[in-house]
């Protein structure tokens, strides 16, 4: 049998079932506020940000890999590639981009230009040390733990801070291999 | 010419404010927004004076409430939302088109709502998004230009 | 059309914040954990009615408020009207969604069951209510906040003893 070819971001995209996102991005905001409140740290508020992304990322993967065909054992460059094609564009819409490749291959950045999370939003002076999108950064991690790729996701730039673009740069820490690959003719 | 543009809570308490003339006019300006606030609480409690289209946002030419018009230099509209928000524009044109007013408080209120879905906006307090300032000071400068958008 | 995204984003991130409340922050006061919940739904209720309310004349009562949520607003979030809307004519609105998503879509996350109660003798079914019932404080406090913001202040809870009917009840404060 023919292996499944993946199918590209924007046919997965036509094909889910989609809600207004004004919806979604009110709800963010009004939980990162929410945690502002009842947590009063800023750096508390981004760690939980992140825990918050990772659990969400561990279940997404799921979805992601059902809906599509990608297979599960690609390397790192293909896989930073299918984030930001396929992930970003069938969960949220908007299409990122990977550049900045290290020389050995095991560090890039995913940069959005465009991202629903943010619209409305104007960060408070009290809130400067807030990397409000956090949640992006945990659920890349925790969809990628569940391929087997241990990463770092750190933030390189954020629009909200200024930047011209949102980049977050992943870095592959460790790779367990797995022994048995699943191939498309079995 | 726009002179001065405001949008006030639903007790009357200021949530922006800004006057957009050289002139010293602060106190004159104020005055007008007051008493078109007074015109928009007589309006709404007396529905019956209001017109035939009752509960539309549009309130219409609030200041002066006097016919002789060439007298003034100053007329003021208003607008109310749903939220009981109210939008008040100043203008030293006389004549002004309908289409051109409605127009501008369509999209004052749209930037105004923008404002307010900021997740770190208080509801209640003083708008000071500077995205929502540069928003009106476009508005206010196309004002009559084009209706189109 | 305005932006869009996968429902499964926002099913994924009530989950994950109800979970967060529930599990980690407040895992033994659960009324602590429901109050936030609500305040978050609050919040999002109060913006939305803020934004679906634009280009349409003001509401001339009560009713006519609890109408346009249970039709246009409904809609735009659930891309469904409320089947049914019930009132005794003294305040009190009865909001019943035959099946309401968010309570057919979103995994209730079962460790919630356990964080909930240390009773053991507590039955299983009454513990998956309360796990539901956390989720229903968020729909709740976006009632309250988009009627409040239309100036009814109001009290909001939900009936789930129907499944998957939901039913919202308002009782508007004199």
């Amino acid at each position: 049998m023919a292996p499944v070819a993946p199918r590209s971001g924007d046919a997965i995209f036509a094909n889910m079932e989609r809600v207004n996102a004004e919806l979604f991005t009110l709800t963010y905001g009004a939980t990162v506020r929410q945690l502002l409140t009842d947590l009063e740290e800023v750096e508390e508020v981004n760690k939980q940000l992140d825990q918050m992304g990772y659990n969400i990322g561990i279940r997404l993967i799921d979805e992601f890999l059902a809906k599509s065909n990608v297979s599960r054992c690609v390397d790192f460059r293909e896989t930073a590639e299918v984030i930001a094609k396929v992930g970003f564009k069938m969960f949220l819409g908007v299409t990122a981009s990977v550049s900045n490749w290290d020389a050995d291959g095991t560090c890039c950045s995913i940069i959005l230009e465009d991202n629903p999370l943010v619209d409305f939003v104007e960060l408070p002076d009290t809130c400067q040390g807030l990397y409000y999108c956090n949640i992006l950064s945990g659920v890349i991690r925790g969809a990628l733990e569940m391929v087997s790729m241990k990463t770092e996701v750190t933030w390189i730039r954020d629009m909200l801070r200024g930047d011209d673009a949102y980049e977050l740069q992943v870095k592959l820490l460790k790779q367990v291999p797995e022994e048995y690959p699943y191939k498309d003719d079995e | 010419m726009i002179v001065c543009v405001a949008v006030v809570g639903h007790q009357n308490n200021p949530l922006y404010i800004q006057s957009f003339t050289e002139a010293d006019d602060a106190l004159k300006l104020h005055h007008i927004v007051h008493c078109s606030l007074d015109v928009v609480d007589e309006r709404v409690n007396n529905p019956k004076k209001s017109g035939p289209t009752l509960n539309e946002t549009f309130l219409g030419l609030l200041y002066p409430t006097e016919n002789y018009k060439v007298q003034y230099v100053f007329f003021s509209y208003g607008y109310l939302t749903n939220t009981k928000v109210k939008f008040i524009l100043v203008t030293t044109d006389l004549d002004v088109r309908d289409a051109d007013v409605r127009n501008f408080f369509r999209r004052f209120h749209a930037a105004y709502v923008d404002a307010v879905s900021n997740p770190f906006h208080v509801p209640g307090k003083k708008i000071t998004s500077r995205t929502f300032a540069e928003r009106v000071s476009t508005i206010v400068k196309s004002f009559g230009l084009s209706s189109a958008t | 059309m305005g932006r869009e995204v996968s429902e499964s984003c926002v099913d994924s991130l009530l989950t994950e914040m109800v979970s967060t409340y529930c599990n980690r922050f407040y895992a033994n006061k659960p009324e602590l954990a429901a109050r936030r919940i609500e305040a978050i739904g609050y919040q999002v209720g109060h913006q939305l009615s803020e934004r679906y309310t634009m280009e349409r004349p003001r509401f001339s009562d009560h009713l006519e408020a609890i109408k346009f949520i249970c039709k246009d607003f409904w809609s735009e979030v659930f891309k469904k009207q409320i089947d049914n809307l019930k009132t005794n004519h003294r305040g009190t609105f009865v909001l019943q969604d035959n099946r309401f998503r968010w309570l057919s879509r979103i995994s209730i996350d079962p460790s919630l069951e356990s964080a909930e109660s240390q009773d053991s003798s507590t039955p299983a079914e009454s513990k998956a209510a309360q796990a539901s019932s956390m989720h229903l404080y968020f729909p709740c406090g976006i009632i309250r906040g988009a009627l409040s913001n239309l100036g009814i202040p109001c009290a909001v809870s939900a009936d789930i003893s129907n499944l998957p009917a939901c039913s919202f009840v308002v009782r508007i404060k004199a």
